[in-house]
């Protein structure tokens, strides 16, 4: 354990009399307060904030990884090309514990910056509001809507694959189905008209969503529901009509009114997320909550709620700082899983190599939802031999973009520890190590001279 | 302590580097057998490309045999256990950059787990030791390949090993240094180490090794005992001050009565004593430089035990001499103590190559050089007193004792 911590002392000690970290930690420190400053976001304070947290974690999380990345492929490479591992590893240390040396070397150093830089970030954003003299409206407004954590509820998936089912076997009996697509094809294509169905409403149409186990921590607190409405025709001045009905409505059915039922007539532009506030004693004692929704038809234009991000409920479920910190960890679980990368790369790779190799998979990370996609249409075509060959690395491929923090700190979105425990457990004790093994018993096996004769 | 009879045996050590397609390419040491007994210094020779270094490398586990096996010290030079005992230097000092003298050696310290205290003391002695003190706190980046080769020097020595393989010791540094090195070996091999290195340079291999071995193509062309291989046994050579032409005459009568070629020269001084003096000469006139400042290049570090201790004790020893010597009188009586008094020893044995024209590298006349040890720098002085008060009890047998070895030698 001695000889491991010595490496890791010396990894870092090496790491920060090297140029390049310098160089990012200054970029970085000038940057964020600088950032601080200029960024407006759509002019409010709240989009103020939202646009400095989400770009300032961004760019620091980029320039991080980045970071992470040179080290870990160059210290590993650099000691073997500039031959320091012939006087290291003839002295009483493992190979195996001179690469976990190098590793919690860079987690450390890891740590520290990242530590410093969203020390910064968190200062600027709490104290944004106070400097520039935030009016207190405005101040209640960040305080709901921006300085908290809330859990996010959205609509039940409704099953609609018998509908499904029955439109295609109608369509397919009377010989309609279009030619040259697949079934499968189809059938996507009906399910998804299908449930946009369930979420449109025509002119004076209703529309109902039920929710249930909603259950905001505190007492006088908000519900806030979110949304964003698409259109069939735009109407002239791009606004939509809609009433939201919020609270237990079963009671109506029984008459028998204990909690409130809150009404908001609303006019608000389209394609753009908006937030009305409701009063926490809207939800059931059981926590049950419904929310009605009816197309005003002051428009003639039918209103869809998209299936992605249309509606959803959001309430105080923990403190800003809570989740600042588990914003900043997902970012950490992110580097501790490029350290392992980078290890693995250098333990068979030159320096350019690993580290192109190392970037690759990073940029495939931050982009894995496009990635896992193409390859799963592939996999369509080659089935059990993809299955077998190309899928397991798919799998090992890190999923950055799911977890982005900026993602859960725009919206005030709560992050739960349970989401974070999932990621830590698949990015970091499955792939990681998993990296880290194969570096391990590469670079054990390794003949370390060059062949000089 | 040694569970087997030799400190280093190969058994048919066979490496073979194939090309990209694992074809045979080149048999770089080709059914190597080798022992190296305990306390001995042994040289591998040889020219460019016959396999020294990739022997060395073999031994160390930095390469894989494609055949044979090897045991060091009794076991695996992979294992902990074995490769705490071995002090390596390779050809050039692979150092970080960015680390500066004292913190390159306590690195090193680290990996050998050394205590805090220990550490700390061995650092300094070996600063002084070769010479770098003064320039301890600079980033080992910035420092000439001589320096450079010191550091890593000391770091093979930092814990104290009981085998020691060098790689080239003496390239890339300046007479003075190689001198030094020699030096060093000698001593070391007298405090019961063993020393395996390998160098082109021959006169370094003559004047420090036991037995050798010349590599040709990765094969063993010869081995024996360096007096063995060189005494040519039907010459005699005779070399005496400058004495009267009439004595002069008397033994060239003599001699041709035995009706024997002979010839009669003055030798030449050696280029290394006579560069050796010259420095000196210009140091004693208080030249500046702004490199190695050491002029005690033969001192040696205090707690290279002179027989294989227990560590326990030589933390002990080391805590107890090099912290403070002149409190410690206790110390005294560790068994290693007797290897102190050859400090001094070697200070005079420098100047005696500084001094005396027909001095050859032999480590033998000692005597001889008692009139230039004024010349020591005033610090050495004290310190060497220090070291006198400590050792006095035993400090004229062990000069003999010095003068037997360096005759075996």
């Amino acid at each position: 354990m001695r000889s491991i911590w010595a490496v890791a002392a010396n990894t870092v000690k090496q790491t920060l009399r090297m140029k390049l970290p310098a160089t990012f930690i200054i970029l970085l420190a000038i940057l964020l307060p600088v950032m601080g400053f200029i960024t407006t976001g759509d002019g409010t304070m709240k989009g103020r904030l939202q646009t400095f947290v989400s770009y300032g974690l961004s760019l620091t999380s980029l320039l991080l990884c980045l970071l992470t990345i040179i080290i870990s492929t160059y210290t590993i490479t650099n000691d073997l090309k500039q031959k320091h591992l012939y006087t290291i590893l003839t002295k009483p240390i493992r190979r195996w514990q001179f690469i976990l040396g190098k590793f919690f070397g860079i987690i450390i150093l890891d740590a520290i910056l990242l530590f410093i830089f969203s020390a910064i970030i968190y200062s600027i954003t709490i104290y944004t509001p106070r400097f520039l003299d935030a009016d207190p409206n405005t101040i209640a407004q960040l305080k709901n809507e921006f300085y908290t954590a809330r859990a996010s509820l959205t609509p039940p998936q409704v099953d609609v694959s018998k509908e499904v089912d029955e439109h295609y076997n109608r369509l397919h009996n009377t010989g309609q189905l279009p030619p040259g697509m697949s079934r499968n094809e189809i059938l996507t294509q009906l399910t998804n008209q299908k449930k946009l169905a369930k979420r449109a409403s025509g002119p004076g149409q209703q529309l109902l969503w039920e929710f249930e186990n909603v259950k905001p921590i505190g007492t006088d607190q908000y519900l806030f529901i979110r949304f964003k409405y698409d259109v069939s025709v735009n109407p002239p001045d791009l606004q939509a009509y809609g009433r939201f009905d919020v609270g237990d409505i079963r009671q109506i059915k029984f008459g028998n009114i204990e909690t409130p039922i809150y009404r908001f007539d609303r006019k608000d532009v389209i394609r753009t997320f908006h937030e009305i506030q409701v009063p926490a004693d809207a939800i059931a004692k059981d926590g049950y909550l419904a929310i009605r929704f009816l197309n005003v038809p002051l428009n003639d234009t039918v209103i869809i709620f998209p299936i992605e991000d249309g509606l959803e409920v959001l309430y105080k479920a923990g403190t800003f700082t809570a989740n600042f910190i588990k914003a900043i960890l997902l970012i950490f679980l992110r580097l501790i899983f490029l350290i392992a990368l980078g290890i693995f790369a250098a333990s068979f790779l030159s320096f350019p190599v690993a580290i192109m190799l190392s970037l690759v998979i990073f940029f495939i990370g931050t982009v894995s939802g496009f990635t896992l996609e193409s390859f799963e249409s592939l996999g369509e075509e080659m089935g059990l031999v993809y299955d077998f060959t190309i899928k397991p690395f798919v799998l090992l491929l890190p999923q950055f973009d799911k977890v982005a923090p900026a993602k859960f700190m725009i919206p005030a979105k709560f992050l739960s520890w349970t989401l974070l425990a999932q990621v830590a457990a698949t990015m970091v004790c499955l792939k990681a190590l998993l990296l880290l093994i194969a570096g391990l018993i590469i670079f054990s096996c390794k003949e370390i001279a060059k062949v000089i004769v | 302590m040694n569970n087997t009879e030799y400190a280093i045996e190969t058994f048919s050590l066979t490496k073979i580097f194939s090309d990209w397609w694992g074809r045979d390419k080149v048999y770089a040491v080709d059914e190597l057998s080798l022992q190296i007994h305990y306390n001995e210094v042994f040289g591998l020779l040889g020219p460019n490309g016959s396999g020294k270094t990739t022997t060395l490398k073999l031994l160390l586990g930095l390469l894989h045999p494609t055949k044979g096996r090897y045991t060091v010290l009794g076991g695996d030079s992979t294992n902990p256990k074995i490769n705490k005992r071995i002090g390596f230097m390779p050809e050039e000092s692979y150092l970080y950059k960015y680390l500066n003298a004292r913190e390159t050696l306590d690195f090193y310290g680290r990996l050998f787990r050394l205590p805090s205290k220990t550490r700390k003391a061995r650092i300094e002695a070996l600063l002084e030791m070769v010479g770098l003190k003064a320039v301890a706190n600079r980033p080992v980046g910035t420092f000439s390949k001589g320096m450079a080769r010191r550091i890593g020097l000391a770091q093979a020595l930092i814990n104290d090993p009981d085998l020691l393989i060098l790689d080239e010791p003496t390239t890339g540094l300046d007479p003075l240094g190689t001198r030094q090195i020699k030096d060093l070996i000698i001593q070391l091999a007298k405090r019961g180490k063993t020393i395996l290195l390998c160098s082109h340079l021959l006169a370094d291999v003559e004047d420090v090794c036991d037995r050798i071995a010349i590599l040709y193509g990765g094969k063993v062309q010869t081995k024996g005992r360096v007096k063995d291989l060189l005494t040519q046994t039907n010459k005699k050579q005779i070399t005496i001050d400058a004495i009267s032409d009439n004595a002069m005459g008397q033994i060239e009568q003599i001699i041709q009565n035995e009706q024997v070629e002979y010839d009669i020269i003055s030798p030449m001084d050696k280029l290394e004593s006579f560069f050796i003096k010259t420095v000196t000469t210009a140091k004693q006139e208080g030249k500046s430089t702004s490199g190695v400042t050491s002029d005690s290049t033969t001192k040696i570090s205090d707690f290279l035990t002179a027989t294989p201790i227990e560590p326990g004790i030589l933390d002990k020893l080391v805590t107890a001499t090099v912290a403070d010597g002149t409190t410690d009188q206790a110390a005294t009586t560790q068994k290693v103590e007797p290897a102190k008094p050859e400090e001094p020893k070697q200070d005079d044995k420098l100047i005696s190559e500084l001094t005396k024209p027909e001095q050859t590298i032999e480590p033998t006349a000692v005597e001889e050089t008692k009139p230039a040890e004024p010349d020591t720098k005033s610090d050495q002085q004290t310190k060497k007193d220090i070291l006198e008060q400590l050792t006095s009890d035993n400090l004229e047998p062990q000069g003999d004792n010095s003068q037997g070895d360096s005759n075996d030698a």
